[in-house]
């Protein structure tokens, strides 16, 4: 019977987070190995990216309600698209944290 | 899905700038003298629209506001001799030049530029409901 230490794990499959999959083979060192870094950097990416939408639409309420030179149309639509990333972040939170809860309730 | 939105607020905002001229028309249906205080009567003011290649997604593109252009429609001439800025020689002796400007035009205008600003508002609130019903596919 072969030790345990000298399996190897399979392949990882190909990082779908990458936006060139070649640059792979190469061992660029900007580019995360494994794919639990990328997913973590995507994730932190989407929640800054939602965090500007919310202080870029507080901000424009901020000068529609002190009078400044704003269509109210593009502030309400800036708000709304704040809120509909908010509620897509927030739905794939729900999800891993779903999948987490599944993890941890896995008897031993 | 966010694109569609995109494109309906850019029709929000061109359908208000339309009734922003539109108001400044009817505002000034009485406007005799420019800004300089010479005798020229207002002209009215005509918003036209182009669709916005910047604005693009599958197909569809969003709509801005090319340029607002000053009509060169005859001024309406009322007789009032004992007018300060009536014309005081030739063919329009006694009349006084008011601005090209129809209240009852300026107000169907006004009225479809309201309908086409609530058309843009019905299909973002169907874009916004898609984009939540989506949502729960997750959920």
């Amino acid at each position: 019977m072969k030790p345990i230490s000298t399996i190897a794990p399979p392949p990882r499959p190909a990082n779908p987070f990458l936006t060139n999959p070649s640059s792979k083979t190469s061992g660029a060192a900007n580019v995360p190995t494994s794919g639990v870094d990328s997913f973590a950097k995507l994730l932190s990416n989407q929640v800054n990216n939602v965090n500007s939408m919310q202080n870029n639409a507080d901000g424009m309420v901020h000068s529609l309600l002190t009078g400044g030179d704003v269509n109210e149309a593009e502030v309400l639509t800036a708000v709304q698209k704040a809120d509909l990333a908010f509620r897509m972040l927030l739905q794939v939170r729900n999800k891993l944290m779903e999948a987490y809860r599944e993890v941890q309730q896995i008897q031993i | 899905m966010i694109r569609s939105i995109d494109i309906s607020t850019s029709a929000l905002v061109a359908q208000r700038t339309r009734l922003n001229a539109i108001s400044g028309n009817i505002a000034n249906m009485s406007s005799l003298t420019d800004e300089n205080g010479e005798a020229n009567p207002y002209r009215a003011r005509e918003v036209v629209f182009q669709t916005d290649d910047s604005l693009t997604t599958s197909g569809a593109s969003g709509v801005k506001v090319a340029e607002i252009k000053t009509s060169e429609a005859d001024h309406r001439y009322r007789y009032q001799p004992n007018h300060p800025l009536a014309i005081q020689e030739g063919e329009w002796k006694g009349y006084v030049a008011y601005p090209n400007i129809d209240m009852t035009t300026q107000m169907v205008d006004a009225m479809e530029t309201t309908r086409a600003y609530e058309a843009n508002v019905g299909v973002m609130e169907i874009s916004k409901n898609l984009s939540r019903e989506t949502l729960t596919i997750l959920a």
